[in-house]
Parts: C-alpha cells; sequence; structure tokens
C-alpha cells in the first residue's frame, strides 16, 4: 500500500483535453484552438463541479505541454484584496512576452462573478489593454451577474450539469482503480446528492470509501457528517426559548469548525427556510431581514459574538411567541 | 451558604433598633411621621447622608414596624405624565379604615437631571402638594443644585456617615448567621475600605465568603488587588444593572477606566445573568449590538466623536432594557468567552491557512476548498485516521492542520505517519 495518497478530486482530474469525457461540444471547440494555437477571451459559465477550471487547465496543458502552468497567471476573485492587486499582478505577469509556439500568455481569472460591476470595468480595461500578450479566460458560476461589454468582448462557453450516466461512470471507474468496494445503488444515490456537482460526487465517494466501502448508508453518513446540523440545532434551541444552550451551541460551532460570524449568519439564513422550521413564513420574512442586518453589521467591522447573540436572543423570544413544534 | 439572595437584601434592617448610629435621625424621623398632617408640620421629609449609611433601610425599617405600606417610586418616571398621575392618585387617596397607611418614598432624588427629566423636580412639588400621605425622599448630596426648588418645602434630616466600628458590627452580625470563619482583623480592613458605606462592605463580604469559603486578612488585601484589576469589570456591571437613573448607568461604565473590549466582553457574557425575562434580554443586545456598531465604526474610520453614542447604548441602553427595577445581585464570574476567544480565532486561522494551502492544488478557490472540500477532509480524518495519514502526506499537512481536521483522532493520525516514516527508513536501509 502506498504511504502516500491524494484527493480523488486531484488524482482523477484530467489533464488533456482528450482525458475529459463529457461536455463534448466544448472539448472540439478548445481542441480547435489547440491546433490553430490561437484563442479569443473566453469566458466560462456553469454551475460549480461541471469542470470548467479543469477544461482550462486542459487546454493551457495542451497549448503549452507538461509545464504549462508558467504561461498561465492564475487569479481567483474571491481571494484577491480587489482590483488594485489584480492589475499589479496582470501588469507584470503581461510585461514578459513568451518565446515559443503560442503568441499569448493565459491569464485565468475564477469566480469572476464575485467581482463588483466596478470592478469589471477596470477588468474589461486590462484585456484590451494586454490583448497582444495575454489571452483571459474568465470564469464564473452565474453569466448573468458579468457586465455586457465584457460578455461581448469574449467567447461564452455554458457547461451543463453533468448527466447521470456521465457522474456514475466517473465513479464506477474511480472505483474500480482503487480497488474499492462500490455498490451501484450508492453511486446513484451520491449523484443524487451532488445534483451534477464532480467535484462534490468525488469527494463523498472517498470520504464513504474512508468509512469502508460506498454503501447508501455511508453516503448519507458522509453528508450528514461533512453538512453538520448544528446550525439548525442552533436555531432550535433558541426558538425553544433556551437562549443560554443556543449560546453555547454558537461557541461550539465556531471552535469546532472555525466558521467566521459570516459563515454562520448565511447558514442560518439558509436553515431558516427549511421546513423543519416551523414558525409562520411570515416571520421568517422577519427574521432573513434581521440576518441580513447582522450580516451587515459583521462586514463592517462588528463583533462576531455580540451581533449573533442578538440574534439568537431575538430568536428566543420569536420562538417563545409562536411555540414552534 | 446560600448565593441565590444577596445580603445586602437578605440582611437588611427589620427593626428600627437594626439601623446602627443613627440616633438623631431616627428620632427626628418618627417625630415627623407622627406629627404629619397637623398644621405646621411639612409634608415631605428629605433624608440625605452618605452612600450605604442606611437611609433607605431606615424608611422600610419605620414601615415595617409602624405598619405602613410603602410605595418606592422610581424618580426617572416623573417625566411621563401618565406616571405622574398615577402616582398623584395613590399619594392622594386617604388611608381607609380597613387599609394601612402609606409611605410614599422617592429615592435617591438628587440623580434627577433638570435637563433630561424636565418638570421632573416640578412634578415632584406637585406630588408633595396633593399627596395625602408622607412623602419621603433620600439623596446623597442634599445641596445638589437640582433640589433647590424642592428644599423650602421639605424637613432635612442628615444622616451620618458609619464608622468603622459600626461596620465591623454590622458585618460580625451577618459572618455568624452565615456560620463563617471571619477574622476580625479581616472585618476590621473590609470596614476601613468601604469608607462608611455599610452596603458596600457587605458586598465585598459576600464575594469574598462565597469566593473562598472563609475571610481572613490575606484574603481581603489579595482581594482588593484583585479587585482593583479583575473586580472592576463586575462592579461595573453590578453598578450598571442597578442603576436607578440614567446618569448613573453612564457612570457605571465611563468612571472607570476598563477598555472597551472588555466591558463589551463581560455585557456581553452577563446580559443572561441579570435578565431573565427574553423580552429584556433582547432588548439589552439590542442595545448593546448598537454599541458594537458604533464601536466599529469608530475603529475603522478613527470617528471618536461617536464614541458617547456608544456609551449611551452600553451603558442606560443596557440597563433600561429591564421591565420593572429591582436590585440585582450576582456573584463574580469571571467571562468564558476571553479563552473561548482566542480558540475561535485560532481555530479559524487554521482553517483558513489550511485552505490557502489546499487551493492551488485543488484549482479552486479559498471558499470552494472551506465549503466543498474540508468537511469531507475532516469525515475521513475522524473515521479513518489510517488512511488520512496517507492524505496528510501527500498534501505535507502540517501539525497543527492534523489536529484541526482530526480533533481527538489527532495522535492516531500522527501515531500512523510516524509508523510509515519508520518502514520507509527501513526500506531505504534495507
Amino acid at each position: 500500500m502506498s504511504e502516500i495518497e491524494l484527493l480523488w478530486t486531484e488524482k482523477y482530474r484530467p489533464r488533456t483535453l482528450d482525458e475529459v469525457v463529457n461536455q463534448s461540444e466544448i472539448v472540439a471547440r478548445l481542441k480547435k484552438f489547440v491546433s490553430d494555437r490561437n484563442m479569443p477571451h473566453m469566458l466560462f459559465a456553469g454551475p460549480p463541479g461541471t469542470g470548467k477550471t479543469t477544461m482550462a487547465h486542459c487546454l493551457a496543458h495542451d497549448l503549452y505541454g507538461d509545464n504549462y502552468r508558467q504561461f498561465i497567471l492564475e487569479l481567483n476573485a474571491s481571494d484577491e484584496r480587489g482590483i488594485e492587486v489584480i492589475r499589479s499582478k496582470v501588469k507584470e505577469f503581461a510585461r514578459t512576452r513568451v518565446m515559443g509556439e503560442v503568441p499569448f500568455k493565459i491569464i485565468l481569472l475564477d469566480e469572476a462573478d464575485n467581482m463588483t460591476a466596478d470592478a469589471q470595468q477596470a477588468l474589461r480595461r486590462l484585456m484590451e489593454l494586454y490583448t497582444a500578450s495575454t489571452r483571459f479566460i474568465l470564469i464564473a458560476n452565474y453569466p448573468s451577474k458579468i457586465i455586457e461589454p465584457i460578455q461581448s468582448r469574449t467567447a461564452v462557453f455554458r457547461f451543463t450539469p453533468l448527466k447521470r450516466e456521465d457522474v456514475v461512470e466517473r465513479l464506477k471507474y474511480i472505483c474500480s482503480n482503487e480497488k474499492v468496494k462500490c455498490h451501484e445503488d450508492a453511486l446513484n444515490t451520491i449523484f443524487e446528492l451532488s445534483e451534477g456537482d464532480m467535484r462534490r460526487a468525488i469527494n463523498i465517494l472517498q470520504a464513504s470509501a474512508a468509512l469502508g466501502e460506498a454503501t447508501v448508508e455511508n453516503v448519507y453518513k458522509v453528508v450528514g457528517l461533512a453538512h453538520p446540523r448544528e446550525v439548525r440545532e442552533m436555531i432550535q434551541l433558541a426558538l425553544s426559548g433556551n437562549f443560554a444552550e443556543a449560546r453555547n451551541k454558537l461557541r461550539t460551532l465556531m471552535i469546532t469548525y472555525g466558521l467566521s460570524g459570516v459563515d454562520v449568519v448565511k447558514q442560518i439564513h439558509k436553515e431558516i427556510f427549511s421546513s423543519d422550521i416551523k414558525i409562520p413564513d411570515e416571520i421568517k420574512i422577519v427574521i432573513a431581514d434581521l440576518v441580513g442586518e447582522i450580516q451587515f453589521r459583521l462586514v463592517e467591522g462588528a463583533d462576531d459574538e455580540i451581533q449573533l447573540n442578538t440574534l439568537l436572543a431575538r430568536l428566543a423570544l420569536i420562538g417563545k411567541k409562536f411555540k414552534p413544534g | 451558604m446560600s448565593i441565590a439572595l444577596p445580603w445586602i437584601i437578605k440582611y437588611r434592617p427589620k427593626t428600627i433598633d437594626d439601623v446602627v448610629n443613627q440616633e438623631e435621625a431616627k428620632q427626628a424621623f418618627l417625630n415627623w411621621l407622627d406629627n404629619w398632617g397637623k398644621p405646621g408640620q411639612k409634608k415631605a421629609a428629605l433624608l440625605h447622608g452618605p452612600a450605604g449609611c442606611g437611609k433607605t433601610s431606615l424608611v422600610e425599617a419605620v414601615a415595617r414596624s409602624r405598619g405602613y405600606q410603602l410605595f418606592e417610586m422610581n424618580a426617572s418616571d416623573f417625566r411621563r405624565k401618565s406616571d405622574i398621575e398615577g402616582i398623584a392618585r395613590i399619594a392622594a387617596q386617604t388611608s381607609g379604615l380597613a387599609s394601612k397607611r402609606k409611605i410614599i418614598l422617592l429615592d435617591e432624588v438628587d440623580g434627577i437631571n433638570t435637563k433630561a427629566d424636565e418638570g421632573g423636580i416640578e412634578a415632584i412639588i406637585e406630588l408633595i402638594n396633593v399627596s395625602r400621605n408622607p412623602v419621603v425622599m433620600t439623596a446623597n448630596n442634599p445641596y445638589s443644585k437640582n433640589l433647590l426648588p424642592l428644599r423650602q418645602n421639605v424637613l432635612e434630616i442628615p444622616m451620618k456617615r458609619l464608622t468603622e466600628t459600626n461596620v465591623v458590627a454590622a458585618l460580625k452580625k451577618i459572618c455568624s448567621a452565615e456560620k463563617i470563619e471571619c477574622n476580625d482583623e479581616a472585618l476590621r480592613e473590609i470596614a476601613k475600605r468601604s469608607e462608611g458605606d455599610l452596603r458596600s462592605a457587605i458586598n465585598d463580604l459576600q464575594a469574598i465568603a462565597e469566593t473562598y469559603g472563609r475571610v481572613t486578612l490575606e484574603l481581603v488585601k489579595s482581594f482588593v488587588v484583585y479587585r482593583d484589576r479583575q473586580y472592576a469589570p463586575y462592579e461595573a456591571l453590578q453598578k450598571l444593572f442597578n442603576a436607578k437613573y440614567l446618569f448613573q448607568a453612564r457612570d457605571a461604565l465611563t468612571s472607570t477606566d476598563l477598555d472597551y473590549d472588555e466591558l463589551f466582553l463581560w455585557l456581553n457574557e452577563h446580559i443572561p445573568t441579570y435578565y431573565e425575562d427574553p423580552e429584556e434580554v433582547v432588548r439589552a443586545y439590542e442595545a448593546l449590538s448598537r454599541a458594537d456598531v458604533y464601536y466599529g465604526r469608530i475603529i475603522r474610520r478613527g470617528q471618536w466623536d461617536l464614541l458617547s453614542y456608544m456609551y449611551d447604548m452600553m451603558g442606560p441602553g443596557v440597563a433600561f432594557a429591564r421591565k420593572v427595577y429591582k436590585y440585582r445581585f450576582k456573584p463574580f464570574r469571571a467571562p468564558v468567552r476571553k479563552r473561548q476567544l482566542s480558540e475561535t480565532r485560532r481555530s479559524r486561522e487554521v482553517r483558513e491557512a489550511l485552505a490557502e494551502h489546499l487551493a492551488s492544488r485543488l484549482l479552486a478557490s479559498k471558499a470552494t476548498v472551506k465549503t466543498e472540500v474540508i468537511p469531507y477532509l475532516q469525515v475521513i480524518f475522524k473515521y479513518n485516521p489510517r488512511y488520512a495519514a496517507r492524505i496528510a502526506r501527500g498534501y505535507s499537512l502540517s501539525e497543527e492542520h492534523i489536529n484541526w481536521l482530526a480533533g481527538s483522532k489527532a495522535s492516531e493520525v500522527t501515531g500512523y505517519m510516524k509508523r510509515g516514516e519508520k518502514a520507509r527508513e527501513r526500506r531505504r536501509e534495507g
């Protein structure tokens, strides 16, 4: 047994366009760019886990060879601090010309839809400024959040959620390669739970296999463990009027999972609308508004715990009025 | 030893004799009360003297032993016309044959702020005029400018500062009633520091006794040092939650030189300690969270002008979250959050660092790694340490990463890693 193991999402990631097993139309068009040694600016749009980033890397690999990573600049809009940082990195990267068959370098900007409209305008100017030496590949979940001027300057590729047979086939391939016992119904369950997101599907498979084998039972266990119900439990404690317990829960939650206040607030927002939270719908709207206000305050520099405690205290009072089941 | 009841309540003077060292005041007060309503007599009395000398206690003891019903009014209520009318209605009622006689008590009238509580003093004068029952007021400082218009309408009864001996005697009684080992020197030390304020002396005694189970000179002395540092926020809270007036609530915080973070920490911890009613808790937290928002703006934008709004919210805002005023004593308890705060921060930092570490390998943003990868890693690390050890090696995870991911299983994971290492060395040598 090897002493080293990788996450299967990395281990089984396609390295070349030939290895990609779905999104065949997109693959065909990208292969054309490779043979032409030229390509336009591009926008890869689609839901998470459909292969956008992977495909960009495969394309770069096929263009530049195994050492492709020195020819691309990888940026992530949600990790970079502001357009100024992006500007200086792009400027630095674009300054040197590449020697070789391909006359341009690639700038890969992931999660571009997380940029504000203003930042996107600045990005558009960058794209025009460095067209001679670079090509941009923008990656986004929601193309509608990309401003019109950028959409019109890029070739847009729409990635679709993966089909059941694609996902199940891939999972089977991994199972046989890893010599893991995988039940057909377990793989189907994984597909249902991952909603066409290949990354999530593979992660669930690997964690289930770590529990022994991929059975339906283990799949559910993994998903339950990975998406703890503690936020919901905290909300329910608060709604049952038990403010002190809810407050303790909040503290352990933040310690165990390393969540920030904003992380918790966002999860509360999601949970509130679940049918398990039994309070009248119109009250849920009031709570949603409250949650939004708390998030705004946190972003503005307020204290995580004080603000969240305020929210929990409010929930306790609401719960007292409506006595959820 | 019961911690449910604050000793200053439990050991309030029950009879007039229990009120010590105030013979002249007692005489004057009883004399006035007995002759109340006769021509030439003042309708109201003002008991004044230093804090904790027994003003309120005297009124209570007299009411109890002479069979009066005591109506205590919060002077800040005087601002609202409806309240004034409500009080006036009670005050104007004559006592029927069957009902008890009444005393109207207005505590700490020097706390009325002439600006903020506009009309408050006039309302009191009006109340005295219509009242058909004795009106008693207390004040620390009768010479306060605010009280000037009142003084010609009232009989002033000065009360003395208690001596050290008085205080020691009172403390001794409590010690024997509570069956606590109390050393005389220790009690003298407490009394000396109280400067004649019996209330604060009793509070100190209770705090020491409940913390250590006995009262010795060393404990008192170390408590004083401790109190100056650790105890200050507790005292500020005690004052804050028991403030009757706006200015007291504000002073409770501004008169300390505690830093703001400390105050927030303590208030955040202890709002549910002092308030049980969920509505009070909500109101208090809402005020505190507003203060926190101001504080955030102050820090971020350097707007120190906003500081007074912050104090308004965290002081009076929290104090007046209560529905009814009552004396609230809670034993000293340091916030647990301080320790947890650093744990939460550390935990968040490790998660952040881990996400960054994995992001470029997995071609994903830190945010995606946090939500889509780390939760599954945690499952693997907690349920299959042996397998986890191989992954830890594959990504050169640090010990801190492993500890965070595996929690209680961390040592198993590192154990497997070490075994793997040895096996490798053997192979290299072999």
